[in-house]
């Protein structure tokens, strides 16, 4: 399934604006700023001048909670979050005592929060650093859709499941057939394809005190599709009028 | 009189619910209008919770409750009108607190409040509804004319029968959620009722619907035959708060093998009505 764009001269617009270009300049600008987000229970909350607002909206990261102050506050994800501070390394997060946070302590705050906090974020910053535009996946029962650009130019091609390798318990989705049918059924319907992204810890133990062991982990990428066996013999029919 | 807007005097607001998916070409974004009536409190930081003084507007015929003839906000009140530029919030100086000072007092756990309750709040607040917290009576006249059965807390039973309408009623209040455990499982949090231009702290009438917020999974048959007994009569709706960009309020109802039950409605939302 290729790229469903939204209207005409939505990917020429696309092509014009890379994502990659608009999350330098998003960087550049909450550097220059010297950005800090409050920490709350399971978000960040950043207030952004204009320019910002402009970015994060291009680069859909967070969401605009309008309010009546001169600036605009963001509301990101637990994962948007670490993304913005460990891998973009733009913004500074403080607790509710307005104390900044260091590396470790944020860690252990959001490995605390989600169970499997280290596997999500590997697979989400997996995404990014390939430029997609990742968002929640809550409305079709998934962990994220990806999307090739911004959402108002083209549908999100994805649906995303991860699953961690070496889990002991195994996970607790598509365990039996029935699974495999209604989530696939359910991603026909919204014309997106089923990615499973498997994160290896690769014997690495999860030190639930520091990001460093997210180093050793690695990323398999997995579709999958419903092979229809109707349509793949006519596919392929020689010879047949 | 003039008909009174029933959504509680939204008829200035520019934009009432948060931006939700913006355009590429972003540009200037929507701002909310500065508002002429704009309410004033002062933060009580002992008792956690605001002391309105200066009332605009009839959302105050909605919002906050009602002890020796003044009107109490709590936390959820007070940073949902702050936000929308309705009120402001001052200190003992009378300087305005800050949007970033309400936002840390939430992060703080102030007054019982989550933010995942404040999410629920702000988004059903914005779609009309009457909320209040769970567990205390919009007046002392309500409670004195509410059947004993009625709140389920009986924390705010013993306010009432003490007889007592002075400030320490208030104190009470906060105390009884200042002892809040904001990371219970399962429990319920706010009244529901529906829009109403008629409505009357005085005599609301049962909510709509009591809310629990669920934190983690969903709640087990047990966890809700439990709560059902709290809440005597009163239906129950569950809800889950997800942090994401295409935020949703999911909520559900699970269905329980009880003999009771004559009919489950689907409106936006789902609940049970339990009938006699």
């Amino acid at each position: 399934m290729g790229p469903r764009w939204k209207g005409k001269g939505s990917e020429v617009k696309a092509l014009a604006n890379p994502i990659s270009r608009s999350i330098l300049n998003l960087k550049s600008s909450l550097i220059k700023s010297n950005s800090k987000g409050i920490l709350t229970s399971c978000s960040v909350r950043l207030a952004c001048n204009p320019e910002q607002t402009n970015l994060l909206n291009q680069t859909c990261f967070g969401r605009c909670e309008m309010t009546i102050d001169k600036d605009q506050w963001f509301q990101f994800t637990l994962e948007e979050a670490c993304y913005l501070y460990f891998s973009l390394k733009c913004i500074k997060i403080v607790g509710d005592d307005d104390s900044v946070k260091t590396d470790n302590d944020l860690w252990e705050y959001m490995t605390s929060k989600k169970v499997d906090f280290p596997n999500v974020f590997k697979a989400y910053s997996h995404l990014r650093d390939k430029n997609w535009v990742v968002r929640s996946g809550c409305q079709f029962g998934v962990d994220f859709v990806a999307y090739r650009h911004h959402p108002s130019l083209v549908h999100s091609e994805y649906a995303v499941l991860v699953f961690s390798k070496g889990k002991v318990d195994g996970n607790d989705r598509l365990r039996v057939w029935s699974d495999f049918q209604s989530m696939l059924r359910l991603c026909g319907s919204v014309a997106k394809t089923l990615l499973i992204l498997y994160v290896n810890t690769n014997g690495e133990k999860v030190i639930a005190s520091s990001p460093s062991c997210l180093d050793g982990y690695s990323v398999v990428e997995r579709t999958i599709t419903r092979w229809s066996e109707e349509r793949c013999r006519e596919d392929q029919a020689v010879g047949m009028k | 009189m003039e008909t009174e807007d029933w959504s509680g005097g939204w008829s200035d607001l520019e934009v009432a619910s948060p931006l939700s998916d913006k355009g590429y070409d972003l540009g200037d974004s929507p701002k909310l209008q500065h508002r002429k009536n704009v309410t004033r409190a002062y933060w009580k930081e002992a008792l956690g919770m605001a002391e309105i003084v200066s009332i605009k507007g009839p959302r105050w015929r909605t919002t906050g409750i009602v002890r020796d003839g003044k009107i109490y906000a709590f936390l959820e009140d007070v940073l949902f009108l702050a936000e929308i530029g309705a009120l402001h919030l001052l200190d003992d100086k009378d300087e305005c607190i800050p949007l970033k000072d309400i936002y840390m007092k939430v992060a703080q756990g102030i007054g019982g409040l989550s933010w995942e309750s404040f999410e629920v709040y702000k988004h059903l607040k914005s779609l009309g509804y009457i909320v209040k917290r769970h567990g205390v009576y919009w007046t002392v006249k309500h409670a004195k004319r509410a059947p004993a059965s009625v709140e389920g807390e009986s924390g705010s039973q013993r306010i009432i029968d003490n007889g007592s309408e002075d400030i320490s009623s208030i104190t009470e209040i906060t105390e009884l959620f200042r002892a809040v455990k904001i990371k219970d499982e399962v429990r319920p949090v706010f009244d529901v009722y529906p829009p109403n231009s008629m409505f009357k702290k005085s005599s609301p009438g049962d909510p709509m619907f009591i809310l629990c917020i669920n934190h983690g999974n969903p709640s087990t048959k047990e966890q809700i035959e439990d709560l059902e007994r709290q809440c005597e009569g009163i239906p129950l709706l569950f809800c889950y708060v997800e942090h994401g960009r295409d935020h949703t309020m999911e909520s559900w109802k699970q269905k329980l093998n009880n003999p009771i039950v004559k009919s489950i409605c689907c409106i936006s939302i789902l609940y049970m009505k339990i009938l006699d």
